[in-house]
């Protein structure tokens, strides 16, 4: 039961993280590769003050601007980059961002990590607190998947669409195409980052080992698989992709096969991936109704 | 250097039409007026405001609006979405609108919606509203690029050869809309290639020829003029 | 080389690198026990096929489609074959198992034998790649591709032949590559994307499609993050490579005027 609690909650919180890209990546046609640094840059964030004392609703909303703030400083020069090379540069951001983790010891203790990360107060620590972080993550996703539902369902939205399929029209009907990008990173950085310190209080544990390439994969293959460009493909794609991942533990697996399961899941993502975009790339729902 | 010292005014008003062999730099003088390429050298200026070296999207809001050569309809919008895209100056474009000002975006929306119907209806694509704009025909999907510079409330419009490729009933129905825009006051200059179409609506010629502007006057000086004739049907290496 | 033919950025290639030290190990050990500038051959051989299936099976049929389905079926080949590494080889670092040797001491800088045989190696192979790029009917055809792909197809150069080709010469430099990294340090799963990221600032650095350039990248890269350590923290190494990426991206003209010459 308490298991199933948990795939429940990084359920939600991943459906978070996924809708967060799926505004850049499903409504904009930005090929954010980076997208876990600003999950990372916000588990940090909140860690680091709820630690340092502080309380955990006051990390979160700083967490939720750092991280925006460091979407929009990204964006501004990347975005001048054409489809391809900004994946590679935001790749290489989302590295640089996980170095720097990994590094700059004094803030994060480098590979440590930080442990003993505190849950809000009215949430119990430990597993008498799960029932509760579950509902605080429901309501936090019902909030999230509210919001972003009436942003892609107004002219703004319409107008990130305008931007995903052809940016010359978007330029020729008036509208400033970088803005509009820099816009979306920006939105999609501060859900990141809520995404990330929702993460932090619930593991109550993180180190840079939690923000590498794996992550940017798993939350890539939940917008891909879900469905790209519609409101409900990150969630039923995070459900999907988070069951997997985690229902494996619980197989009956001998010891001696242990070391084998991680790789032969990565293998799995990896040709889910590929199958994906041969034979169905829009993914499970599909954007526009035929 | 596709386009080389062109120099000229269009008047305030009416139906101008831009012709040239292929190759003779017509689009790209479009896209250099439009701000998609940059000029090298000299000055546009629109309505007495200069807007060489404005960002495209700049020069779309002062009233200057202007089509492709391939028809760049967006084809995963519907035909309506693709029309309520296009109208400028949208208060739900504007992130925090979106959130605070629901009321004003929503009436906006709603007389958007009357307007691009309205349009629609013009161009007697109604009943498709809301087909997948990718789904129509060719000569609808041109309609409907036409719709959509409408939608923008354009003072001048930039259409890179609207009638290309279409059955000569669509093409009717396009010069009934065009002739209907000038009357409203909405200046047009179009690339064309169908002569017999450009003697019968426009008032004005300019003749293009490797990237010069080589001549200019009403439709009838053009057809005689021995410079324009010359560059259309004989040169030794003209399509040798 | 894929990049300048095949105009997309393969994510799997840093895999082939990968594959090529592994495999080459493979061979080192039981029952082969091949010395490893032997067992080197078999695994090119084999890393070339990875790199033919993963155009027979992933790219090609993509290739005339959507940019962004190619990228992230490579983000998909890439992370599955590494995976597979884990799993055949574990995630723990490995080595070739040779004797640390004493270097040689040269104008101040200390050379192992093993570095040497490398630079030699390098430079063989170099040569090998300048003959057939430069005076090959092959080499002649790829540089006619790259530049211009309908072009060439009417010239009557076959493409299937000459991307055969590409992915072949390119499995090759990638598994020597790899191997040659390895005897030089260890082998781990992510050696991999890390080198990929680095062999792409080293094209960026060159200019995309010349090879030429990629190699003046190559060295470029190699030499400043050696001689960055003794200025920046060593965990910062890689780090070069991603910043020179990031600038090198900036400070080139992209962005909408770069590619408006396909706007009809």
């Amino acid at each position: 039961m308490d298991y199933l609690l948990h795939i429940f909650i990084v359920s939600l919180i991943y459906a978070i993280f996924a809708m967060s890209l799926n505004l850049e990546l499903g409504f904009t046609g930005l090929y954010n590769f980076g997208h876990v640094a600003f999950f990372g840059i916000g588990a940090y964030t909140s860690a680091l003050l709820s630690l340092a004392g502080h309380p955990v609703t006051l990390g979160m909303v700083c967490s939720m601007i750092v991280s925006g703030g460091m979407g929009a400083l990204l964006a501004i020069p990347a975005l001048r980059l054409t489809g391809d090379y900004f994946g590679i540069a935001t790749l290489s951001f989302g590295e640089i961002t996980r170095l720097f983790f990994l590094n700059e010891r004094w803030l994060t203790k480098g590979p440590m990590g930080l442990p003993g990360i505190p849950r809000p107060t009215w949430i119990g620590e430990g597993v008498a607190g799960l029932p509760w972080f579950l509902i605080f993550c429901m309501l936090l996703t019902l909030v999230v998947f509210i919001l972003t539902r009436h942003l892609t369902r107004s002219p703004f939205g319409r107008a990130l669409k305008v931007v995903r399929e052809d940016e010359y029209v978007a330029q020729a009907l008036g509208k400033n195409a970088l803005s509009f990008k820099i816009r979306a990173v920006t939105v999609g950085s501060i859900l990141a980052g809520l995404a990330g310190s929702l993460w932090a209080h619930y593991i109550s544990y993180i180190s840079p080992a939690d923000f590498t390439l794996t992550e940017t994969i798993l939350v890539l293959l939940c917008v891909v698989l879900g469905g790209r460009g519609t409101n409900w493909g990150p969630i039923l794609g995070a459900f999907v992709i988070i069951f997997f991942q985690e229902i494996i533990r619980f197989l009956p697996i001998p010891a001696d096969f242990d070391r084998f399961v991680a790789p032969i899941q990565g293998m799995v993502y990896g040709a889910v991936l590929i199958i994906l975009m041969l034979k169905r790339p829009e993914g499970l729902l599909q954007e526009y109704k035929e | 250097m596709a386009v080389n010292d062109v120099s000229f005014q269009l008047d305030d008003t009416g139906i101008t039409g831009l012709v040239g062999p292929n190759g003779s730099g017509k689009t790209t003088l479009f896209h250099l007026i439009t701000g998609f390429y940059k000029l090298d050298s000299g000055q546009i200026h629109f309505k007495d405001k200069r807007i060489s070296g404005l960002a495209p999207h700049v020069i779309s809001r002062m009233g200057l609006v202007r089509t492709f050569q391939q028809t760049r309809v967006l084809p995963f919008l519907s035909a309506l979405e693709n029309l309520m895209a296009a109208s400028p100056g949208q208060t739900g474009e504007r992130l925090s609108s979106v959130f605070f000002q629901p009321g004003r975006v929503k009436l906006e929306e709603n007389n958007n919606r009357e307007r691009a119907m309205q349009i629609l209806g013009l161009l007697k694509l109604k009943s498709l509203d809301q087909h997948l704009a990718g789904r129509l025909s060719f000569g609808q999907q041109k309609l409907l690029e036409l719709g959509r510079v409408l939608m923008a409330k354009p003072k001048m419009i930039l259409l890179d050869e609207p009638t290309a490729g279409i059955n000569p009933t669509l093409i009717r129905q396009l010069v009934d809309v065009i002739r209907e825009l000038a009357r409203k006051g909405i200046q047009v200059f179009l690339i064309e290639h169908n002569m017999p179409l450009v003697a019968e609506i426009c008032e004005k010629v300019f003749v293009m020829d490797s990237g010069s502007l080589i001549f200019s006057g009403t439709p009838s000086e053009t057809r005689q003029n021995p410079r324009v004739i010359e560059a259309y049907l004989g040169r030794e290496d003209y399509g040798a | 080389m894929v990049y300048g033919v095949f105009r997309f950025i393969n994510f799997a290639h840093g895999e082939l690198i990968a594959w090529g030290a592994y495999l080459a190990l493979f061979f080192t050990r039981s029952p082969f026990y091949l010395p490893i500038y032997f067992a080197a051959l078999p695994a090119l051989l084999i890393t070339a096929l990875i790199g033919l299936a993963q155009d027979r099976f992933v790219f090609e049929p993509l290739r005339h489609g959507n940019r962004i389905t190619l990228l992230i079926a490579s983000i998909g080949l890439s992370y599955f074959l590494r995976n597979a590494i884990r799993l055949i080889w574990g995630s723990d670092l490995q080595t070739y198992g040779f004797m640390p040797t004493r270097g040689i001491d040269l104008a101040g800088l200390s050379i192992t034998s093993a570095q040497i045989t490398m630079m030699v190696a390098a430079i063989l192979f170099l040569g090998i790649l300048y003959i057939i790029l430069a005076h090959t009917m092959l080499g002649k055809s790829l540089r006619a591709v790259a530049d211009n792909m309908t072009l060439a197809q009417i010239m009557g150069i076959t493409i299937k032949k000459v991307s055969l080709a590409v992915w072949v010469l390119a499995s090759f430099f990638s598994a020597v590559g790899g191997v040659l990294l390895a005897v030089d340090t260890n082998l781990e799963p992510m050696m991999g994307l890390t080198n990929l990221l680095k062999a792409f600032a080293a094209v960026l650095l060159g200019g995309a499609g010349n090879v030429w350039g990629a190699l003046l990248g190559g060295l470029i890269i190699g030499v400043a993050e050696n001689l960055s350590v003794a200025f920046i923290s060593p965990g910062y190494k890689d780090f070069i490579s991603f910043a020179l990426i990031i600038l090198m991206l900036l400070f080139r003209p992209k962005g909408i005027f770069g590619i408006l010459g396909g706007v009809r």
